[in-house]
């Protein structure tokens, strides 16, 4: 049984293994803007889209489009067609021309209440988990606006003020803020039993340089990913303030007001609607995937998570 | 676990008396003066002054606030000031068409989206978890007043399945109670069922990895008992936690929800409430809902308890 298993290993069927390389060959990765959009699709669709809808924005006089407050109470409520691509609305208004301008409103009030929630947060979150005092003053002060659900927030606050451009972004920050502070607390806490930042204290770092050096840095990701999803969320907010009448007057044309308009004769003209609504969905729909992406490539541990 | 439930619920004591101060606030800095409306326009500045006096207006914002809320606790929410009727009593009067509404909804939205997220953590990385996944970010980018339209005119409108708008109490019936009921719960439930399905997903997928799972795997155990009793039991904490915490987005969209189909509940006169600068109404309202999303996630932390009895507080 023995000699016929040494018999049958002759050296001929001994395979030697090939040499190695002392460098493997790296794998190949497509460089460039390509090379980015194929490793991150959400990111790139996302962002295309979010793009188009900027330059929209930016260049919506140009856009063959003609004044947005323009009344013709001649030409009410038309259907779609060549002269009117989107149609028109009860006062005779062009809805394309209000929606390529409506793209204004919605993408600043994202972007505005996504900064200024961002940054007001950021600040109150780093006060609640460096200075130790305050932390439970504010997470309680906190726990009361986060337990005001943020729509009936920002209704309330609107229905104190007028309706402007400013009070919305304002009223739908106040509602934002509170969660944005929390995920901040919760970070710096947990980065502040990282062995680094005792290293740094112990070697005398000062309160300033510990902050800006060791804690921000490390907080950039999670804070972008959050800004992101708080762009999407306000601008449904935007939308659904302006739907029920508490946001911006339809003189300013957004697209949460031009369905609002469109709102009593939905039944016959769904067309008012549908336009604003896709945009506004379409939009919306790539600021979370803009988010979705930027989380998984800059945490890719929680990639195959969530 | 007594001893921790009283602790529990003397927490949220310092959370709602923000939220009364808040709301109170809300009231405080409302534009108008009451005295003035009530003085008419002929009236001087001193009887303006002597109305103001009479209503306690000109007295320090911390003993009305306090004034306000004795009264709040013994159920007073003040009166409207466009229809004179007390603001309990005209919530009262539009609870039932909410309730049923956010019940209903709360229903559906947990018993569709349980098994999509448990169905996606199972076939991870294949198509079904793409499907769902992408419904998933989809729900949360459609405004939920859009998804309302959409259903009601392909539903509604076009096949004359259920009805368009309205509410028929549950006490005419309960068949024309949820045929009316339908459409805006699954509008309401979108973002919801989003939420939980996503939740669930990520939980799953982690408890999945867990060794227990492959030893009752090894030992034999069906996959449907896998899934249903030994994972997602595991992996209810954080699904629980975001349905107490989802809450909010379901107050906020059946005030919006009660506008697309017309139903006549809470949503709507707050709605209303707005376009009439009815502010008791306005802080009635934020009061009452801020108070219910407190409680239930008061109840959430309870059922923490009793889904894993390692936590102690």
């Amino acid at each position: 049984m023995k000699d016929n298993l040494a018999r049958s290993l002759t050296e001929q069927d001994v395979v030697v293994a090939r040499e190695l390389p002392d460098i493997l060959e790296p794998k190949k990765r497509r460089s460039g803007l390509i090379g980015f959009a194929f490793r991150h699709p959400a990111i790139a669709i996302g962002g295309g889209v979010l793009l188009v809808m900027f330059l929209i924005a930016l260049f919506a006089p140009l856009l063959g489009t003609v004044d947005p407050s323009a009344i013709a109470p001649s030409k009410r409520t038309r259907a779609p067609s060549a002269d009117f691509w989107f149609g028109t609305d009860m006062l005779g208004r062009d809805i394309y021309s209000r929606v390529m301008y409506g793209a204004r409103v919605s993408l600043t009030v994202g972007f505005g209440v996504a900064l200024c929630a961002s940054a007001i947060g950021l600040v109150i979150g780093l006060v609640s988990g460096m200075v130790r005092w305050t932390d439970g003053i504010i997470m309680r002060v906190i726990d009361g606006m986060m337990s005001i659900p943020p729509i009936l927030l920002a209704i309330a606050l609107m229905a104190l003020t007028r309706g402007s451009m400013g009070n919305v972004i304002l009223a739908i920050t106040i509602a934002e803020a509170p969660r944005v502070a929390r995920l901040v607390r919760g970070v710096v806490l947990s980065l502040r039993e990282q062995p680094y930042v005792d290293a740094a204290v112990a070697a005398g770092t000062r309160m300033p340089k510990l902050i800006f050096k060791h804690i921000l840095p490390n907080m950039l990701a999670p804070i972008t990913v959050q800004a992101t999803y708080i762009c999407a969320s306000a601008m449904i907010t935007e939308s659904i303030l302006s739907f029920i009448g508490a946001g911006i007057p339809p003189s300013t044309p957004s697209w949460g007001n031009i369905m609002a308009e469109g709102r009593s004769l939905w039944q016959v003209k769904p067309f008012i609607i549908f336009f604003p609504a896709t945009f506004l969905s379409v939009t919306v729909l790539a600021v979370n995937l803009l988010g979705d992406g930027l989380r998984d490539a800059l945490d890719p541990r929680m990639a195959k998570r969530i | 676990m007594f001893g921790f439930i009283l602790r529990r619920i003397f927490a949220t004591i310092p959370v709602m008396g923000f939220v009364a101060l808040f709301v109170f606030s809300l009231l405080y800095l409302a534009p108008g003066d009451p005295a003035a409306v009530i003085a008419g326009d002929q009236a001087t500045p001193e009887d303006v002054a002597r109305i103001r006096a009479g209503l306690g207006l000109d007295r320090p914002f911390l003993v009305r606030f306090f004034e306000w809320f004795f009264r709040v606790l013994q159920g007073d929410l003040g009166t409207s000031i466009f229809t004179g009727l007390p603001v309990s009593q005209m919530i009262a009067q539009r609870i039932e068409p909410t309730v049923s509404l956010m019940s209903v909804t709360l229903v559906l939205a947990i018993s569709v989206a349980v098994p999509l997220g448990v169905i996606a953590a199972w076939k991870c990385d294949t198509w079904v978890d793409r499907v769902v996944m992408s419904l998933a970010v989809l729900g949360f980018s459609v405004p939920v007043f859009v998804v309302g339209y959409l259903l009601a005119y392909a539903f509604a409108l076009q096949l004359d399945w259920l009805p368009v708008q309205g509410y028929t109490p549950i006490k005419n019936g309960i068949l024309p109670w949820f045929e009316n009921l339908i459409l805006p719960a699954i509008t309401l439930g979108f973002v919801y069922i989003a939420l939980i399905a996503r939740i669930t997903r990520a939980s799953m997928l982690e408890v999945l990895q867990q060794d227990y799972i492959r030893t009752a795997r090894a030992k034999g155990v069906s996959q449907k008992s896998i899934l249903f009793l030994h994972a997602l039991k595991n992996a209810a904490i954080p699904i629980v936690t975001v349905i107490g915490i989802g809450m909010a987005l379901l107050i906020g969209g059946a005030v919006v929800t009660e506008s697309v189909f017309a139903i006549p509940g809470l949503g709507r006169l707050t709605v209303d409430a707005i376009l009439r600068r009815d502010y008791p109404i306005i802080q009635g309202v934020v009061l009452m809902f801020s108070f219910v999303y407190v409680v239930i996630n008061l109840i959430v932390d309870l059922i923490y308890t009793m889904l894993d009895p390692r936590i102690r507080y």
